[in-house]
């Protein structure tokens, strides 16, 4: 089993390192001391196993998650983090308070490899999304391309588009892929700043420059950049109300 | 007794009102009958510092039988006019004996005719005396109610605050607790040494925080002793992604500061500033003294591009409280971000124990 240990602290890394030990069957093909690395090692690595702590910085160990979700699976550790054992317990994931012991940290590496077995690991992508959108308002949203994270600052971005299970997110004059549905994103952006024009549609009210008239009854927004987004008549009422 | 009677001034004051009362009435028999004036004194103030303590006592526990705002208090009226009542023609029999009592002992100077309007006079000012005692009783006994009410009020605001401040410095965070814990875990077998040295930095950092009096300033120097104490700890913790730097001004040590007040500013540094470095960076703390003013310093690398978390305010809403506390205006905290250094600033008098 390759594994992969993530923790900003060098000595919280030595004693998985040396749990570890105790196994012989488990190989050890990274340690990483914050997010970034994580993310990257972890889209290279393709380890089985990522032993992940949730307070690092630059990325938090749940925002490592969502960006990693589906590729491994996780056990999560923490010293003492109320919200973040909530989040666990929820959804019924197993996870280690530090300090833990060696029996601690076998009983959590066994059910880990059970969990492999039996192929499970939708909850963690909830718990993870779930997770990173309570910690509102995230001021940022968070693409992972292949091993590379960009991080977009939310006022960066003029406009998000729907494209089947992906948005497409606009932002100084590029566009990144993150697979996420538009309602999940939009729960995660600001609502003073952020407004869902149309089912596929989420605009930066300080992108728009007008509002013209396309057809009878339909609306359309000009950004800054000249582009055009549909309105829808829903989206129509929201931004009237917003830009008067 | 309480009340009225429960300070000697306030008893003084009473009896001069009737003293005065009493020489009123007396003056008004002297002018309203053929008796002479010593006569009249005679009767009268002596007959009225008697009606003094007869009224003043019945109405006080009649006040005190139905206070003011009880469900008794519509039968007030009634019970007071019958008690008026009773209590004028009494003093008219008190009045009448003594008065008899005054004609017998025979000299000229003693005793006056009492006529039947001087009687009525004497019924009906008894009368509206006892309702004038009654109504002091009622408003003493209303103001004493109100002011032990602001009393207890203050006592159980100061008795919270007390609680809060003890609170607010006995607060440890968890999170540093357990982290210290997790890497005298790791040192056990990896460094026994450091971890025992850790362990033994752990229990000071706890045996004087814990140890610390609410009230009782410290120097600047024990509260220096208390923040190297805790950054040993963390140190190890970050090993070197964590630097201090500590520019104490020698003249400032022996200043006195409530106890924890750089402490929190310190673990909010290296929490919220060196924790979200994945280089690290220096936490820096100064304290100079000029003049009557000591000036403390914190100031710490952060990650610019991390978006700005909740939760960040709760140390220094804290310290902004101990000083209120402790100072009122005359200390002042500020903080700003200039670029990648977050610092905070206090000023405070400069005190020596």
């Amino acid at each position: 089993m390759r594994i992969i240990i993530v923790d900003d602290e060098s000595l919280a890394r030595g004693v998985v390192r040396e749990y570890l030990a105790e196994h012989a069957d488990v190989e050890i093909v990274a340690e990483c001391a914050n997010g970034f690395e994580a993310v990257k090692a972890i889209a290279e690595l393709e380890p089985d196993l990522v032993f992940l702590d949730i307070q690092m910085p630059k990325l938090d160990g749940f925002e490592v998650a969502e960006l990693a979700a589906g590729k491994a699976h996780f056990i999560f550790a923490t010293a003492f983090d109320q919200y973040a054992i909530k989040a666990f317990e929820f959804h019924a994931l197993d996870y280690l308070l530090k300090p833990f012991s060696q029996q601690r940290f076998d009983q959590a590496l066994a059910h880990a490899r059970l969990r492999m077995s039996s192929g499970a690991g939708g909850a963690v992508q909830a718990m993870a999304r779930e997770a990173v959108a309570r910690n509102k308002p995230v001021g940022r949203v968070l693409i992972r391309d292949g091993a590379k994270v960009h991080v977009i600052a939310s006022e960066k971005i003029d406009y998000i588009e729907a494209q089947d299970d992906y948005v497409q997110i606009r932002a100084e004059g590029k566009s990144y892929l993150k697979n996420q549905s538009l309602s999940e994103l939009e729960g995660q952006l600001e609502p003073e700043r952020f407004l869902r024009i149309h089912r596929s549609y989420i605009v930066n009210i300080e992108c728009v420059s007008r509002i013209e008239q396309a057809t009878k009854d339909s609306h359309v927004a000009i950004l800054r950049d000249g582009s055009k987004l549909p309105i829808s008549r829903s989206g129509y009422q929201k931004i009237r109300a917003v830009v008067q | 007794m309480e009340g009225l009677f429960s300070s000697r001034r306030g008893g003084v004051v009473y009896l001069l009102v009737w003293l005065f009362l009493g020489s009123a009435l007396g003056g008004v028999v002297s002018l309203s009958s053929e008796a002479r004036l010593p006569n009249a004194m005679l009767f009268a103030v002596p007959v009225c510092l008697v009606y003094a303590y007869m009224s003043g006592y019945s109405a006080y526990y009649l006040c005190r039988a139905y206070p003011l705002g009880s469900p008794k208090a519509g039968a007030i009226p009634l019970v007071f006019s019958v008690a008026a009542l009773m209590s004028g023609v009494l003093w008219l029999i008190v009045a009448q004996a003594w008065n008899g009592l005054c004609q017998l002992a025979g000299p000229e100077w003693t005793g006056i005719v009492l006529t039947p309007p001087l009687q009525a006079l004497i019924v009906g000012l008894g009368i509206l005396l006892y309702g004038f005692a009654a109504a002091v009783h009622y408003l003493v006994i209303e103001f004493v109610r109100a002011k032990s009410a602001e009393q207890r009020e203050l006592e159980s605001k100061l008795m919270a605050q007390d609680a809060e401040l003890r609170m607010l410095r006995t607060q440890i965070d968890p999170h540093f607790l357990f982290n210290s814990l997790n890497s005298i875990s790791a040192l056990t077998s990896q460094n026994p040494k450091a971890a025992r040295a850790m362990t033994l930095e752990l229990a000071s950092f706890f045996r004087q925080s814990l140890g610390l009096d609410a009230h009782r300033m410290i120097s600047l120097g024990e509260e220096m002793v208390l923040i190297r104490h805790f950054l040993s700890v963390e140190q190890v913790r970050f090993g070197e992604r964590l630097a201090v730097d500590e520019q104490v001004a020698e003249e400032a040590l022996p200043c006195l500061v409530p106890p924890m007040i750089i402490q929190p500013l310190v673990e909010n540094a290296v929490k919220h500033g060196i924790g979200g470095l994945t280089e690290g960076g220096t936490v820096r703390i100064k304290a100079q003294r000029n003049g009557s003013l000591l000036h403390i310093r914190v100031e710490n690398e952060y990650d610019a591009d991390e978006p700005q978390k909740k939760g960040n305010g709760i140390g220094l809403a804290n310290v902004r409280q101990l000083l209120a506390c402790a100072y009122k205006h005359e200390a002042s905290i500020h903080w700003a971000r200039q670029g990648a250094v977050f610092a905070v600033d206090i000023t405070l008098p400069a005190e020596l124990g």
